[in-house]
């Protein structure tokens, strides 16, 4: 009994590590999207047959850690470091501007290991105060994701436009899977992908269309400046509550509670308007402007720690952006994990850990993630801002996604699973661009179609 | 206009001989871009397939075969990546310089605007001023709140010539 306790810890604290320091990587190079990178790595540790506790601290520590060393490229090179970051970039440009990267990328980091110290015990409370209701909600699932899904749309960018297009997009989704179940093949993986790399996949068909190529033509290099190294303190591992005062460390503490209960939400949103009510208290600009950044890459943490863990504890059911999208091989990962559309069954880690576990392993991954990233992020961002933007060319990031979504798509289809990414990527891509139907509405869309329509069908016939 | 023999600015040799556009947020060269996405194409899925004709014969499972195979694909990924990077070199600029005096002036402007004010340092806490000092950025935030306090101060001057007494000293300390 002992032993298989020791055993499972040790499991998941090695799943941890490596998480953390794969994640810390990926973290560093700019345009890696969590969905692109954490959805398919955890699956595969999924199908891999890792523990249940292995699989959350995998993916826990994975990002936390990414989210801590995507500040690298925001703030030293001023392009975001991954989809959450762009709600950074603003604050960061100004401190870069004034000489000061390295108080920028301190601050964000030590707000981002103060909030998600914080979002797992608030995510665990939160979704034991919501759990009595996950019988209710799992009886009325497929209404409830129709509703979360018509919610997120309206609070995109695109409002109504979003919510309208809503119903072209879970047609075709239905439309491919009747498609490919003609054939026997039922995709899941490969609808996320296709909706993650849809940026990359119109980009590349734009190119290949005369006249929006020559819009992309450009007769220079893209010119970044990076910014000085400049270490101001001594030792290895630089106390986090020295970095930021007391305001900040309460704002940020206040903003990871609030995001912590907010999870139907999409991270940047959340990200991006908790930044503003912040703002808006402090007058001094400089005051604000450091305090707002600190609390708003806290913010980045406690929304995906909480928007994951939250739905998996209380429902079992996807019901976040971030738990449909970059945490859906949590909740569902054939044929090992599975969510039942008629019934809202649920097969996966919800059944497989208990409150308290969910609490301890995630301390654990959280603890792991923040003792690897946060030493590394404070001590080598310069190194490691110039090794990117210097020797990793953007042709090679390309060229690894690529990789990626060929590999993905073949082995869970063929090639109907490429063709499907592909279709799904253009469609998504296009709609995001002109629309702002963004990526989060798009994953509501593709469990509408999963869950809601086969509902709906039998309701109306 | 006032340059008539406006030319790019760095249009050195290096940067003529490639054909250059902005994908996915970042400059390529589009014949580099194709053959990475040849080697990328090749090396990921010639990883996977051998990945699964070797472990189909190793595992028992067909199914831990395919999965493991997955793990032989992304590797490969990471592989065709690491080889593009070797053979392309990054199309960027990347210039290291410390923040240029002018350029934080026109950081203050850009908070006042963005803000309507810049707020008092009289209003932070010790805390804050200690690392303004430290930073030396403590005479620059000094310095534009006292500007900003006279504008206010002028406007308020001329805005409100009805009570001239109290325009006089409005908004200076």
């Amino acid at each position: 009994m002992m032993e298989g306790l020791v055993y499972d810890i040790l499991i998941a604290l090695s799943l941890g590590v490596f998480g953390a320091v794969l994640f810390a990587a990926i973290g560093l190079v700019s345009g890696t999207d969590e969905t692109t990178t954490l959805a398919p790595l955890t699956m595969l540790v999924v199908l891999l047959g890792a523990p249940p506790a292995g699989i959350l601290t995998f993916f826990l520590a994975g990002a936390v850690a990414k989210h801590m060393t995507h500040a690298v490229p925001t703030a030293l090179l001023g392009i975001p470091g991954d989809t959450s970051a762009t709600a950074l970039i603003g604050d960061a440009n100004h401190l870069r501007k004034l000489g000061v990267p390295h108080v920028a990328l301190r601050k964000m980091i030590s707000g981002g290991a103060v909030a998600a110290l914080i979002a797992v015990p608030l995510a665990v409370l939160f979704a034991v105060l919501l759990a009595p209701f996950g019988d209710i909600i799992k009886q009325f699932a497929p209404w409830v994701f129709l509703c979360a899904a018509i919610t997120i749309a309206y609070f995109s960018a695109g409002r109504w436009a979003a919510v309208l297009a809503l119903i072209p997009f879970v047609l075709i989704i239905v439309a491919l899977q009747t498609l490919t179940a003609q054939y026997g093949v039922k995709l899941a993986v490969s609808y996320f992908l296709g909706i993650a790399v849809a940026p990359l996949i119109t980009s590349l068909f734009s190119l290949l269309a005369p006249q929006e190529r020559e819009r992309m033509r450009r007769s220079e290099f893209r010119t970044f400046s990076l910014a000085p190294d400049m270490k101001g303190w001594s030792g290895y591992f630089p106390n986090p509550f020295k970095v930021i005062n007391r305001r900040q460390t309460r704002m940020t503490a206040m903003a990871a509670s609030v995001t912590s209960a907010t999870f139907v939400f999409s991270p940047v949103a959340m990200t991006v308007i908790m930044g503003e009510l912040i703002g808006a208290r402090i007058k001094q600009a400089y005051d604000r402007l450091t305090t707002v950044i600190t609390a708003r890459n806290g913010v980045t943490e406690s929304t995906y720690i909480a928007e994951a863990l939250i739905p998996l504890i209380a429902f079992g059911l996807p019901l976040s952006p971030v738990a449909a999208g970059p945490a859906a091989p949590l909740f569902n990962a054939p044929p090992r994990f599975s969510v039942d559309s008629a019934t809202g069954e649920v097969n996966n880690l919800h059944n497989f850990l208990n409150n308290w576990e969910f609490l301890g392993y995630g301390m654990l991954a959280v603890i792991v993630a923040v003792l690897i990233a946060y030493p590394f992020t404070m001590n080598f961002a310069h190194q490691a801002a110039s090794f990117v933007s210097r020797k990793i060319s953007h042709e090679a990031v390309i060229a690894t996604f690529i990789g990626l979504v060929l590999v993905v798509g073949i082995w869970e289809g063929g090639l109907l699973g490429l063709l499907v990414i592909v279709t799904v990527g253009l469609l998504g891509g296009f709609l995001g661009r002109f629309l702002g139907f963004n990526i989060g509405v798009q994953f509501m869309g593709y469990y509408t179609a999963v869950l809601s329509v086969p509902a709906i069908v039998a309701l109306s016939s | 206009m006032s340059h008539p023999l406006d030319k790019p600015v760095s249009t050195t040799r290096a940067v003529r001989q490639y054909d250059l556009y902005e994908v996915w947020g970042d400059t390529i060269d589009a014949r580099h871009l194709i053959l990475a996405i040849v080697v990328g194409a090749v090396v990921s899925l010639g990883a996977y397939t051998i990945g699964l004709w070797v472990l189909s014969h190793l595992v028992e499972s067909a199914q831990m075969a395919k999965a493991y195979a997955m793990l032989f694909g992304i590797l490969g990924c990471l592989g065709g990546g690491a080889i593009s990077a070797l053979l392309f070199k990054p199309k960027r600029n990347v210039v290291e310089h410390v923040a240029d005096p002018a350029f934080r002036q026109q950081v203050v402007n850009d908070l006042l605007k963005e803000y309507g004010s810049l707020g008092r340092l009289e209003d932070t806490s010790p805390e804050v001023a200690a690392e303004l000092h430290e930073l030396e950025l403590y005479e620059l935030f000094r310095e534009a709140q006292a500007k900003e306090e006279r504008d206010n101060g002028v406007r308020a001057e001329t805005d409100s010539s009805a009570s001239p007494n109290l325009a006089l000293n409005g908004g200076r300390p």
